[in-house]
């Protein structure tokens, strides 16, 4: 197991008309299984995009792995581009130009040009077929199913080995039935691979599979109320 | 009946807004311009109800559009041959038409020019790169300065040089602006500007600049037509033209 | 029926690189719109949209004042190229280019706009450079919006007349476009040549209005 280490401490404000709204989060964490739950509206996104670099915070640090992605009072702020963490969307972000073969050897092919629809490259059929995708290879996201989609997005998430892999509510957009076998598949996915993992969530199905260190955020601050689930150190 | 001033002033508006008798349209070429403006005031001031709609652009242009069906009462182009056309397509009858006035060709440069131009032959200088001639076609000023280029043998030295204008105010701005070197127009366009540009030559012509002028034929204000044309043969009218730099024919 | 092919041909390739010059020019500015955000950006959208609602003859005085041999860039261009616009198919160039800019940029920007930022993001996230990300995944997902745009353009750019003739005048084989010809075929009385003109210029327009009929967003984005 490829062991994570966290080290969150953030800080932001948002202003819209009469309406503010203030982040604090703080969190240190050696699990590989970080949950944050929380209603909607939280900040759990908010937190999440602080982490991959999608989303600036008005002070603090966030460093993983003894690397330090941001720290305001050093004038640190990694692009995101360089952050080598996974990042996946609640409605996948699967770019509908390309196929799903290309969508996944997407960040393998660094210059101006698409990978090529009729390429195979090793570290792509890999995945594809791993994630049993190679008959899809060929069509396009609007072709497919919602649970085929988040497959594709993982798999393009994990070919370029991140660091951590962050999920913003990843079965929020499937019917409860597939909810239930995608976590399942997502847990011993991510036991194979041993890639840490934080989680946002909304569903307490969620956390009880895949949490092992919890945050509850309620209104950007961390709830230190716990209810039934207690913060457990692995 | 409150309704009933509302109304009145409405339809008065209404009737006095539509060509009514006493208004007559006047079609001339770009250079009478600024004469004709104080003239038709002047007519004006002389018969009040009267009414005159003036329409300035190129003869050749003109013409065109009275052959296509404007409403024109009176007719005034720059010369004989745009005339002639419209006497040959039986838009005016030759009792209804005199000439009224007489204009020179001259050929100007921008006041700072420095290029020395004194002549026709000058045009076919290096130095000269732009001239400024309104089109032949349609445009008598235009046809004026090819005839006198041709008969000196400088037209194929000086027409590749050549600006196309669409009028001859259109020169004249072009030279005012220094956009070309030379250009040719009136005597009386020349005078208009003369703080932007200077006349270096007075061009000799075989037929001197002579402007007809005609009631078109069956236009439906004949007798207002009838009485601007005898308006412009009096005195004030003809002091207005000489203000101007109009020659007497 | 020499005069009409001349002018076809002028007015294709004034068309041609009024149109070049705002594909560039519209991607550049419709891009920057569409994702930066800066104080002033509406007033500068207002800005780059007047052509499109000022009179051409008005913007053809403007042009002319400017590049003309007393016009601070025309004096500009005479001391460090050399260059007079006026009177020129390149200045006729600039004249189409600047008419037909907002029909290229609007378009532009509004399709850069219906891009989903969430897949820039997840680009970025996927360690790719913004400019890979701009012809990865904005331009694809955006031209077909760009080039409905550039063909109005192009069919604006080809009917130019007013700015067009303050600027470039109407000199046979050098600045006598369609349009321009057309309207001194109509004042000569030369109505053979001016319905041949018209015929040609409205076959042109009516071809490439088609063609961009079929390129409204909206469709599937893939095949």
């Amino acid at each position: 197991m490829t062991p994570m280490q966290l080290d969150l401490d953030i800080r932001a404000t948002l202003r819209s008309g009469k309406r503010s709204f203030t982040l604090r989060v703080q969190c240190v964490s050696n699990s590989q299984r970080i949950a944050v739950f929380g209603p909607s509206g939280a900040g759990k996104s908010m937190t999440l995009k602080a982490i991959a670099g999608l989303f600036t915070p008005d002070s603090g640090h966030i460093r993983l792995n003894g690397r330090t992605l941001f720290d305001s009072a050093a004038g640190i702020n990694l692009a995101p581009q360089q952050r080598q963490v996974a990042y996946l969307f609640q409605d996948y972000a699967l770019f509908p130009h390309l196929t799903v073969r290309q969508n996944v050897g997407f960040g393998l092919a660094r210059g101006w040009f698409n990978p090529r629809a009729r390429v195979r490259q090793e570290k792509v059929e890999h995945w594809l077929t791993a994630f049993h995708l190679q008959e899809l290879a060929h069509q396009y996201p609007d072709e497919l199913s919602g649970g085929q989609r988040q497959r594709v997005a993982l798999a393009r998430a994990l070919v370029s080995d991140p660091a951590a892999l962050l999920l913003d509510e990843p079965f929020a957009a499937l019917d409860p039935a597939l909810r239930v076998s995608m976590r399942e598949e997502l847990s011993q996915w991510q036991q194979r691979l041993g890639v840490p993992m934080i989680l946002i969530t909304h569903d307490p199905e969620d956390v009880r599979l895949l949490g092992e260190h919890v945050l509850t955020l309620r209104d950007g601050q961390i709830d230190a109320r716990q209810t039934t689930w207690e913060e457990k150190i692995g | 009946m409150r309704f009933a001033p509302l109304a009145a002033f409405l339809s008065a508006a209404l009737l006095a807004s539509s060509a009514s008798a006493g208004e007559v349209v006047v079609s001339a070429a770009a250079s009478l311009t600024n004469a004709f403006r104080d003239a038709a005031q002047s007519y004006e001031a002389q018969y009040p109800g009267s009414k005159v709609s003036l329409n300035f652009a190129a003869s050749g242009v003109l013409l065109q559009q009275i052959v296509k069906g404007a409403p024109v009462d009176v007719f005034a182009s720059a010369d004989q041959e745009t005339m002639d056309q419209a006497q040959k397509q039986g838009l005016v009858l030759p009792a209804d038409r005199l000439d009224f006035v007489g204009n020179s060709l001259v050929l100007i440069v921008p006041s700072d020019s420095k290029l020395g131009i004194k002549n026709l032959p000058d045009l076919a200088g290096k130095g000269v790169t732009r001239v400024a001639i309104a089109n032949p076609a349609s445009v008598p000023v235009g046809r004026y300065s090819e005839g006198a280029l041709k008969t000196v043998n400088l037209w194929d030295s000086v027409q590749p040089k050549a600006i196309s204008t669409q009028n001859v105010r259109q020169s004249l701005d072009y030279v005012a602006r220094g956009e070309v070197d030379a250009g040719f127009v009136y005597g009386t366009d020349a005078a208009l500007m003369k703080d932007k540009v200077k006349v270096v030559y007075e061009v000799p012509l075989a037929s001197p600049v002579l402007y007809p002028i005609a009631t078109i034929k069956g236009s439906s204000n004949g007798a207002e037509a009838k009485r601007f044309v005898s308006y412009l043969q009096t005195p004030a009218a003809q002091a207005i033209l000489a203000k101007y730099g109009f020659k007497k024919p | 029926m020499d005069v009409a092919w001349t002018a076809l041909a002028l007015s294709l390739k004034v068309a041609a690189w009024a149109t070049a010059l705002n594909l560039l020019l519209g991607i550049g500015t419709g891009y920057l719109l569409a994702r930066a955000r800066f104080p002033g950006r509406n007033l500068l959208d207002a800005l780059l949209t007047l052509p499109m609602v000022m009179p051409p003859t008005v913007l053809g005085y403007y042009l002319l004042v400017l590049l003309g041999r007393r016009g601070p860039l025309g004096i500009w261009l005479q001391e460090h190229f050399g260059i007079n616009l006026i009177f020129t198919w390149q200045g006729a160039v600039i004249a189409s280019t600047v008419v037909a800019f907002p029909l290229v940029f609007k378009p532009a920007r509004a399709a850069f706009e219906a891009v989903d930022g969430q897949l820039e993001q997840a680009a970025r996230v996927l360690g790719i450079s913004e400019m890979a990300i701009f012809f990865r995944v904005t331009l694809p997902l955006a031209w077909r919006g760009i080039l409905a745009g550039v063909l109005l353009g192009f069919v604006r750019a080809l009917g130019e007349f007013g700015a067009t003739l303050m600027v470039a005048g109407s000199i046979p084989g050098k600045t006598q476009t369609l349009s321009v010809a057309v309207y001194e075929a109509v004042q000569a009385g030369q109505d053979a040549s001016a319905n041949m003109l018209v015929l040609i210029t409205s076959v042109v327009c009516i071809v490439v209005l088609l063609a961009a009929g079929r390129l409204a967003p909206g469709r599937i984005v893939h095949r």
